[in-house]
């Protein structure tokens, strides 16, 4: 149901560009040719009446000349270079007879009546229709001298095929734009939502078949299309590779919780069946209560671990001293330590104050603590110290133990990893990637060094003033 | 001492009343919010232990009720949740004290006695004596049979406690969040080491042990 609405919404978006990519292109090309339409038509009108009224200007001159025969010498000399055939000329007397009315022969259709209207007169240009024709005249009008009039008008037949050219080839150009319009807003939606789709299509499997190999594909060309698919094709890299951590750790989780969890049932089932001593039951229940204390730890750690990756860790912010913590853990430690033979040193300064949840880094510091002790044999020594360097607090944890060979150090905060050199230890596995949890919810980082055989040294970087937002978690 | 029970789940009700029967308080068992609030109305407790999951009405508005009806016996607050929501931490401001499940029995046992202890006004005496061992809080001195024994600040502190609950078994978990003041458990046997240090001092040279690891629980301290 929801791959069809959202087909419906892609396919209505697609159609919306196109019909605006069309709409735009076609009104677009509609004025430009009505514009180049009327700047014609004008520029026609216009050199027409320029033509009309030089003509008339010139026979106006040569009839206030020479009367009739000059006017008509004139007439008859533009006749025969047949410039500007075929002309209407019209000259009245004022008492109202028409001295000289010349014009072809099928002119007569014109309402030549209106040649003596008013408004022809007075505003000394018009033009005269004829009833069933868009054809007309146009007519220049002058008085001259004691009020003769003269009269020149040429049809405008000439202009308007001109006109009718235009529009044809216009609507034929209008017409290819159309088509053109159609047919490439088409195209270019397909185009431009062609990313889209395979965004859509990708997304789209990876929600029915799970993420998997599918990617979206990114052409390069780093545009913001690009952009959104490099950022969807890391998005899903993201939560691929945190599916393959669940899983991972699952497993993991299932393997830590039931040794112990067999253990237990063992030892609970054959102290069923034996006929042993009141003491030996007692012995089997204290060991079973033992067990249910490690699967309680281990979920603990797992509770915590969880709420760090999910960045709700809770953390009861308040000023710390960071010396006074670690202090506290070397002296927790001491202990172990000596049992071990591991010398246990503290190079701390008086106080190191920070901001930051005392439980946690006291969890920290333990975790860093009880490893480098777990992996030091006999005779070696862990040394913690701290620093103060520009807004920072620095602790370190150096021990001179059996060393994190190089492939294996990137993997150590992982949640669960375990080097092979923990075999013969015991341990959670969930101690490093619990520090890495506790100094990111800090604020701050964790880091560590190491040469195989030589010993490792941890960095707990925290910031004095943890962020703001920290202190709202 | 009268104490409360408010659990649904039979079969921890049953553990804690046992264990507290045993101890010599009388103890009284509702399953449901609501029967607990019509008992503890109704009669007088010193003490309630609640669960935060009821039914009918949950843990933290029984104890808003009760305390709106005035009755301030203090309260342990039992949990399965390992942080605390703010409600919790406002009861606890208040008093109350909180326990996350599951828990052991002698931890319980401890937080119920320093509630009524807190709740009673008994102010702690200075000096603690178990047996020919005597321990001075104010200072800060740890005889037995009159010798001085010295001991590093937090071996005190351990010692201290496992005095207070002489003749109960005291908890790791119990050791570690009232001396080194840890929610977490720091893996490795810190405190198995810290407390065999700690008995090196106190019972070597002396005829009779006085401190005991009880196997799967803590440790204890008896008198010789």
């Amino acid at each position: 149901m929801f791959s069809r609405l959202r087909d419906r919404l892609v396919r209505t978006f697609g159609f919306r560009l196109a019909t605006w990519y069309f709409g735009l292109f076609v009104i677009g090309t509609a004025l430009v040719l009505m514009t180049a339409h009327q700047l014609l038509s004008w520029s026609l009108q216009q050199r027409e009446r320029e033509i009309i009224e030089a003509t008339l200007t010139r026979y106006a001159l040569a009839f206030q000349r020479g009367g009739l025969p000059r006017l008509d010498a004139s007439i008859a000399a533009d006749r025969a270079t047949g410039r500007y055939e075929p002309m209407l000329v019209r000259v009245v007397t004022p008492d109202g007879l028409a001295i000289r009315f010349s014009l072809p022969a099928d002119w007569t259709r014109f309402n030549l009546a209106q040649l003596s209207a008013g408004p022809l007169l007075d505003r000394g240009w018009g033009e005269i229709s004829a009833p069933g024709s868009r054809e007309r005249l146009a007519i220049a009008s002058r008085f001259i001298g004691d009020r003769t009039l003269v009269q020149v008008g040429r049809s405008t037949l000439l202009q308007d095929e001109v006109l009718r050219r235009f529009r044809q080839v216009a609507l034929l150009i209008f017409g290819g734009v159309v088509v053109v319009a159609a047919v490439g807003g088409r195209a270019l939606t397909r185009a431009a939502l062609q990313p889209l789709r395979e965004l859509t299509t990708t997304i789209r499997s990876t929600l029915e078949g799970g993420t998997g190999a599918a990617r979206v594909p990114v052409r390069r060309v780093e545009d913001e299309i690009d952009e959104l698919g490099l950022l969807v094709n890391r998005m899903l890299d993201r939560i691929d590779g945190l599916i393959a951590g669940m899983r991972g750790s699952l497993d993991y989780v299932a393997h830590d919780l039931r040794t112990p969890v067999t253990r237990l049932r063992a030892t609970a089932e054959s102290a069923l069946h034996s006929t042993g001593s009141v003491e030996a039951c007692r012995d089997a229940l204290a060991d079973c209560v033992e067990e249910s204390e490690r699967v309680i730890t281990t979920l603990d750690a797992l509770m915590d671990l969880a709420e760090a990756e999910a960045g709700t860790m809770a953390l009861r912010i308040q000023p710390v001293d960071l010396a006074e913590v670690a202090r506290d853990a070397v002296d927790l430690y001491g202990g172990v330590a000596e049992q071990k033979g591991v010398r246990l040193a503290a190079d701390l300064p008086t106080h190191v104050p920070i901001t930051g949840d005392r439980n946690r880094l006291a969890q920290a510091i333990a975790n860093l603590l009880d490893n480098a002790v777990k992996y030091t044999p006999a005779g070696g020594q862990v040394t913690v110290a701290a620093t103060t360097t520009n807004g920072h607090a620095r602790l370190t944890v150096r021990d001179t133990g059996i060393g994190i060979p190089a492939d294996e150090l990137p993997h150590i905060w992982e949640r669960l990893y375990r080097g092979d050199r923990s075999r013969s230890e015991r341990g959670l596995g969930l101690g490093l990637s619990l520090v890495h949890a506790i100094a990111r919810a800090h604020g701050g980082s964790v880091s560590a060094e190491s040469t195989a055989g030589q010993g490792s040294l941890f960095s707990l970087l925290l910031p004095i003033h943890p962020p703001s937002k920290m202190t709202q978690m | 001492m009268r104490v409360l029970i408010v659990e649904d789940d039979p079969t921890i009700a049953g553990f804690v009343a046992r264990g507290l029967a045993e101890e010599g308080f009388t103890v009284d068992t509702a399953h449901d919010g609501r029967t607990a609030f019509t008992m503890a109305t109704a009669e007088h407790f010193d003490l309630a232990i609640v669960d935060l999951m009821l039914p009918a009405i949950d843990g933290l508005s029984l104890i808003e009720q009760l305390r709106a009806h005035g009755i301030t016996m203090p309260v342990l607050i039992l949990t399965a949740k390992r942080s605390l929501d703010e409600r919790v931490e406002g009861l606890q401001r208040g008093g109350d004290d909180y326990l996350t499940k599951p828990f052991a029995f002698p931890e319980l046992l401890a937080r119920v006695q320093a509630l009524l202890r807190r709740a009673g006004g008994r102010p702690e005496s200075a000096r603690l004596v178990v047996g020919d061992l005597s321990l001075d809080r104010l200072r800060r001195v740890v005889e037995r049979q009159g010798r001085p024994i010295d001991l590093r600040a937090r071996e005190f502190a351990v010692l201290e406690l496992l005095m207070r609950h002489a003749g109960q078994v005291v908890s790791k978990t119990m050791i570690l969040s009232q001396v080194w003041g840890y929610n977490f458990d720091p893996g490795s046997n810190v405190v198995d080491v810290a407390v065999f240090r700690l008995r090196e001092k106190v019972d070597k040279g002396f005829d009779t042990p006085m401190i005991f690891t009880v196997r799967g629980a803590g440790y204890v301290l008896k008198a010789a």
